[in-house]
Protein backbone atom coordinates (compact mmCIF):
# COMPACT_ATOMS: atom_id res chain seq x y z
CA UNK A 1 0.00 0.00 0.00
CA UNK A 2 1.13 3.55 -0.85
CA UNK A 3 2.18 5.82 2.14
CA UNK A 4 -0.87 7.86 1.04
CA UNK A 5 -3.55 4.75 1.39
CA UNK A 6 -5.55 5.67 4.29
CA UNK A 7 -6.30 8.50 7.00
CA UNK A 8 -4.86 11.15 4.62
CA UNK A 9 -4.50 14.47 6.47
CA UNK A 10 -3.90 18.10 5.99
CA UNK A 11 -1.17 18.77 3.35
CA UNK A 12 -0.94 15.18 1.90
CA UNK A 13 -1.28 14.53 -1.92
CA UNK A 14 -4.58 12.66 -2.70
CA UNK A 15 -4.20 9.76 -5.05
CA UNK A 16 -6.48 9.30 -7.76
CA UNK A 17 -10.08 8.02 -7.40
CA UNK A 18 -13.36 7.28 -9.11
CA UNK A 19 -16.31 7.51 -7.78
CA UNK A 20 -19.91 6.36 -9.37
CA UNK A 21 -22.52 9.49 -8.86
CA UNK A 22 -25.41 10.57 -9.44
CA UNK A 23 -25.64 13.95 -10.84
CA UNK A 24 -29.06 15.16 -9.90
CA UNK A 25 -28.83 18.15 -11.99
CA UNK A 26 -28.69 15.83 -15.18
CA UNK A 27 -31.31 13.23 -13.94
CA UNK A 28 -28.54 10.61 -14.41
CA UNK A 29 -25.69 8.40 -13.37
CA UNK A 30 -22.09 9.19 -14.10
CA UNK A 31 -18.38 8.77 -12.70
CA UNK A 32 -16.09 11.65 -11.63
CA UNK A 33 -12.33 11.21 -10.78
CA UNK A 34 -9.89 13.26 -9.40
CA UNK A 35 -7.84 13.30 -12.26
CA UNK A 36 -10.48 15.15 -14.17
CA UNK A 37 -10.70 17.20 -11.51
CA UNK A 38 -7.17 18.06 -11.65
CA UNK A 39 -6.77 18.45 -15.14
CA UNK A 40 -9.57 21.23 -15.30
CA UNK A 41 -8.17 22.86 -12.62
CA UNK A 42 -10.80 22.84 -10.52
CA UNK A 43 -10.97 23.03 -6.48
CA UNK A 44 -12.57 19.81 -4.81
CA UNK A 45 -14.52 20.32 -1.50
CA UNK A 46 -15.70 15.91 -0.88
CA UNK A 47 -18.88 16.52 2.25
CA UNK A 48 -19.01 12.76 4.03
CA UNK A 49 -22.06 11.99 5.60
CA UNK A 50 -23.53 8.84 7.07
CA UNK A 51 -26.37 8.10 5.30
CA UNK A 52 -29.37 8.74 2.46
CA UNK A 53 -32.75 9.75 4.19
CA UNK A 54 -31.30 10.96 7.65
CA UNK A 55 -31.13 14.79 8.21
CA UNK A 56 -27.88 16.45 6.95
CA UNK B 1 -15.40 29.77 -9.27
CA UNK B 2 -13.32 26.20 -10.71
CA UNK B 3 -14.83 24.13 -8.07
CA UNK B 4 -17.20 21.11 -7.17
CA UNK B 5 -18.90 20.12 -4.19
CA UNK B 6 -18.82 16.05 -4.11
CA UNK B 7 -21.24 14.93 -1.33
CA UNK B 8 -20.08 11.20 -0.57
CA UNK B 9 -21.89 8.42 1.41
CA UNK B 10 -21.82 4.53 1.60
CA UNK B 11 -25.20 4.53 -0.30
CA UNK B 12 -25.54 3.40 -3.84
CA UNK B 13 -26.18 5.81 -6.70
CA UNK B 14 -29.51 3.90 -6.96
CA UNK B 15 -30.47 4.98 -3.17
CA UNK B 16 -28.94 8.99 -3.80
CA UNK B 17 -31.37 8.83 -7.22
CA UNK B 18 -34.30 7.81 -4.88
CA UNK B 19 -33.52 9.85 -1.94
CA UNK B 20 -32.96 13.11 -4.46
CA UNK B 21 -36.12 12.06 -5.81
CA UNK B 22 -38.43 11.38 -2.65
CA UNK B 23 -36.90 13.98 -0.37
CA UNK B 24 -38.81 17.87 -1.42
CA UNK B 25 -35.43 19.37 0.59
CA UNK B 26 -33.30 17.95 -2.08
CA UNK B 27 -35.36 19.60 -5.16
CA UNK B 28 -32.92 21.90 -5.60
CA UNK B 29 -29.64 20.06 -5.51
CA UNK B 30 -27.20 19.95 -8.21
CA UNK B 31 -24.13 18.60 -6.95
CA UNK B 32 -23.32 15.20 -8.03
CA UNK B 33 -24.12 12.48 -5.24
CA UNK B 34 -20.66 10.16 -5.04
CA UNK B 35 -21.55 6.56 -3.93
CA UNK B 36 -18.90 4.85 -1.88
CA UNK B 37 -20.71 1.47 -1.06
CA UNK B 38 -17.07 -0.50 -0.43
CA UNK B 39 -16.31 2.47 2.17
CA UNK B 40 -12.65 2.52 0.39
CA UNK B 41 -12.71 6.32 -0.26
CA UNK B 42 -14.10 6.99 3.12
CA UNK B 43 -10.98 5.02 4.55
CA UNK B 44 -8.79 6.86 2.72
CA UNK B 45 -10.06 10.34 4.31
CA UNK B 46 -10.28 8.59 7.30
CA UNK B 47 -14.07 8.86 8.22
CA UNK B 48 -14.76 5.09 7.72
CA UNK B 49 -16.96 4.16 11.12
CA UNK B 50 -16.24 0.12 10.87
CA UNK B 51 -18.81 -0.69 13.07
CA UNK B 52 -21.17 0.90 11.50
CA UNK B 53 -20.23 0.51 7.96
CA UNK B 54 -20.95 4.45 7.84
CA UNK B 55 -19.30 7.54 7.08
CA UNK B 56 -18.75 10.23 9.87
CA UNK B 57 -19.29 14.08 8.96
CA UNK B 58 -16.09 14.75 7.65
CA UNK B 59 -15.59 17.63 5.11
CA UNK B 60 -12.05 18.03 3.05
CA UNK B 61 -10.95 20.72 0.55
CA UNK B 62 -8.91 19.57 -1.99
CA UNK B 63 -6.39 22.31 -4.50
CA UNK B 64 -6.28 21.51 -8.19
CA UNK B 65 -3.11 20.13 -7.49
CA UNK B 66 -4.54 17.52 -5.74
CA UNK B 67 -3.79 18.49 -1.74
CA UNK B 68 -5.47 18.79 1.29
CA UNK B 69 -5.78 22.21 2.58
CA UNK B 70 -8.49 21.85 5.22
CA UNK B 71 -10.07 18.88 6.83
CA UNK B 72 -12.75 18.81 9.47
CA UNK B 73 -14.15 15.51 10.78
CA UNK B 74 -17.96 15.74 13.01
CA UNK B 75 -19.50 12.65 14.62
CA UNK B 76 -23.19 11.68 13.29
CA UNK B 77 -24.75 13.89 15.51
CA UNK B 78 -22.93 17.52 14.60
CA UNK B 79 -24.09 19.37 11.71
CA UNK B 80 -21.68 21.34 10.20
CA UNK B 81 -21.79 24.98 9.11
CA UNK B 82 -21.76 26.10 5.63
CA UNK B 83 -21.09 29.31 6.13
CA UNK B 84 -17.59 28.44 7.43
CA UNK B 85 -16.97 25.98 4.99
CA UNK B 86 -17.40 28.81 2.06
CA UNK B 87 -14.96 30.91 4.14
CA UNK B 88 -12.28 28.67 4.53
CA UNK B 89 -12.91 27.79 0.55
CA UNK B 90 -12.64 31.95 -0.22
CA UNK B 91 -9.46 32.28 1.60
CA UNK B 92 -8.06 29.20 -0.07
CA UNK B 93 -8.66 30.55 -2.80
CA UNK B 94 -7.29 33.87 -1.70
CA UNK B 95 -4.13 32.29 -0.27
CA UNK B 96 -3.01 30.30 -2.86
CA UNK B 97 -3.09 33.50 -5.07
CA UNK B 98 -1.24 35.73 -2.38
CA UNK B 99 1.40 32.67 -1.00
CA UNK B 100 2.93 35.11 1.48
CA UNK B 101 -0.51 36.11 2.81
CA UNK B 102 -2.40 34.72 5.98
CA UNK B 103 -5.81 34.53 6.32
CA UNK B 104 -6.95 35.41 10.09
CA UNK B 105 -10.14 33.84 12.04
CA UNK B 106 -12.15 36.85 11.41
CA UNK B 107 -11.30 36.92 7.39
CA UNK B 108 -14.72 36.59 5.65
CA UNK B 109 -14.33 37.78 1.87
CA UNK B 110 -11.99 39.13 -0.72
CA UNK B 111 -10.99 42.58 0.25
CA UNK B 112 -11.25 41.73 3.99
CA UNK B 113 -7.55 41.68 6.24
CA UNK B 114 -4.91 39.74 5.65
CA UNK B 115 -1.59 39.28 7.11
CA UNK B 116 1.60 39.00 5.92
CA UNK B 117 3.95 37.26 8.73
CA UNK B 118 7.47 39.19 8.92
CA UNK B 119 9.82 40.23 11.48
CA UNK B 120 7.60 43.95 11.78
CA UNK B 121 4.29 41.53 12.65
CA UNK B 122 5.51 40.01 15.45
CA UNK B 123 4.38 41.18 18.86
CA UNK B 124 1.30 43.34 16.58
CA UNK B 125 -1.04 41.84 15.03
CA UNK B 126 -3.73 44.00 16.86
CA UNK B 127 -2.19 46.97 15.51
CA UNK B 128 -1.94 45.10 12.29
CA UNK B 129 -5.74 43.72 12.16
CA UNK B 130 -7.35 47.10 13.04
Amino acid sequence: MSENCCDLKVRQIVPNFKLDIFDPSKGDFGEISLETQKANKKWTILFFYPADFTFV
Amino acid sequence: MGSEVITVSTDTKFVHLAWQREEKMLENVKYPMGADPTGNLSRMFGVYDEQTGLALRGTFIISPEGKILNSEVNFYNMGRNIDELMRKFKANLHLSKHTDEGCPSKWKEEGDKTLKPSAKLVGRVYEALK
